[in-house]
């Protein structure tokens, strides 16, 4: 019986050791900034640079095999595709492109993880605080996986911003509508740094660098979000009522009647080879 | 029962600038609207048929007269609800058969579709549909 307890007490200790430091920490909400309520994305909107006009404007920093694919996207879209933009299938944005606010933003920081919960397209990040590093054997995804360090360069007692780093990203994904292209390879990584705007504490900025084997150097952006008070949330489901479909690599819309309709001029109609089709 | 229902194309260049510039914020976000003729609005008047307030983009179905005299369903595009929320519409702002006066992108394609704005919807008696709060 001592034996017993002793086994347990030791296993218990050993579990204790091997928890994370900030997971045995206390959570004192006094220590982290004030990020709570609704924040809603400022600049331009579907534009991953919310300084710059869309398409060639954002002047993405693409190396010459990549800046190919997004003119064939953009020559694309020109005739009324969507060239390699996966998000009109419902497909989530991912990140980075999820930084970009289409709707607003709620931040909830709890001990170990601090959650982003994305009204457009219900997305969800989770950036998880108790010091783990990245695993080894999770399966990618749109979102990826997040770990976040807050940080105190004071020293004060009082955290200043969240850092964060995410990787093990899933594809398709684009930056932006217009079809700005990450590498095929999907191992986009992002930094990210969250701060309260000094001068107006219902600013949070956002300041994202990417590096992906598509740029030819790191790119990085400023993304500024005000914060709504009197908060509306709406429910935003992809798959309710999308109108768009890819058949075949070609995009047509459905129009209310359940019909296809073609999106481009003179477009073709899609294969009908296995259907029985009655002739006139 | 439909009522009077007209079809009038004109392109407006104060109105193409406006509604572009509207048009690069909602609209952009979800998906490219290239396929929508944003630089050659149109207006048209019609009956609502159905007013689907569902994500990810609201759908507006038209019944629309042409010049022919022939009636036909137009499929309307607009934002998300959650940007329509924001912008002073919801699901109860339209219902089948008000008639109702819309400046619209068409589609490229020629096909009975296009775009809409918000602030660019109007009743018969030109009250905007939207309220903004």
């Amino acid at each position: 019986m001592l034996f017993k307890s002793m086994i347990c007490f030791i296993a218990l200790g050993a579990a204790a050791i091997a928890r994370p430091a900030a997971a045995q920490q206390p959570f004192d909400e006094s220590r982290y900034p004030d990020f709570a309520g609704q924040w809603e994305g400022m600049g331009r909107l579907g534009v991953f640079d919310q300084t710059k006009p869309p398409g060639r404007g954002q002047q993405a920093p693409l190396t010459p095999e990549y800046q190919a694919i997004f003119e064939a996207n953009l020559a694309d879209v020109a005739k009324g595709g969507f060239g390699d933009d996966p998000v009109y299938t419902c497909i989530p944005e991912g990140m980075p492109r999820a930084t970009t606010l289409v709707l607003p933003m709620e931040i909830v920081v709890t001990r170990n993880t601090t959650y982003m919960l994305m009204e457009y397209l219900s997305m969800l990040r989770r950036v998880y605080t108790d010091g783990r590093d990245f695993p080894t054997d999770e399966d990618p995804s749109w979102m990826g996986y997040s770990v976040g360090k807050w940080v105190d360069p004071d020293s004060s007692g009082r955290f200043t911003a969240l850092e964060v780093e995410t990787r093990n990203l899933k594809n398709p994904r684009t930056f932006d509508p217009s079809g700005i292209p990450v590498h095929k390879d999907a191992e986009t990584i992002v930094k990210e740094r969250f701060y309260l705007d000094q001068a107006n504490h219902d600013i949070l900025h956002d300041e994202v660098t990417v590096f992906d084997h598509a740029l030819t150097h790191p790119w990085t952006v400023l993304k500024n979000m005000k914060r709504e008070r009197k908060p509306i949330w709406v429910e935003s489901i992809c798959s309710e009522g999308n109108v768009h479909v890819n058949i075949g690599g070609q995009h047509y819309m459905i129009n209310g009647d359940g019909e296809l309709m073609p999106s481009m001029k003179d477009q073709p109609p899609p294969s009908l080879k296995h259907f029985n089709q009655t002739k006139n | 029962m439909r009522a009077k229902v007209s079809i009038r194309l004109r392109s407006t260049a104060v109105l193409a600038s406006l509604v572009l510039a509207a048009a690069t914020g909602a609209a952009l976000a979800h998906h490219s609207f290239a396929m929508f003729d944003m630089e050659h609005p149109i207006e048209i008047s019609g009956t609502v048929k159905e007013f689907k307030f569902v994500s990810p983009h609201t759908l507006l179905i038209l019944e629309v007269k042409g010049a022919d005299g022939i009636v036909k369903d137009w499929t309307l595009e607009g934002g998300a609800p959650g940007n329509l929320v924001r912008e002073g519409m919801t699901a109860k702002s339209l219902k089948p058969g008000d008639e109702i006066t819309a400046t619209i992108n068409p589609l490229h394609s020629g096909a009975e579709g296009g775009s809409y704005q918000p602030l660019a919807i109007k009743f018969k008696n030109g009250t905007p549909v939207a309220q903004p709060k």
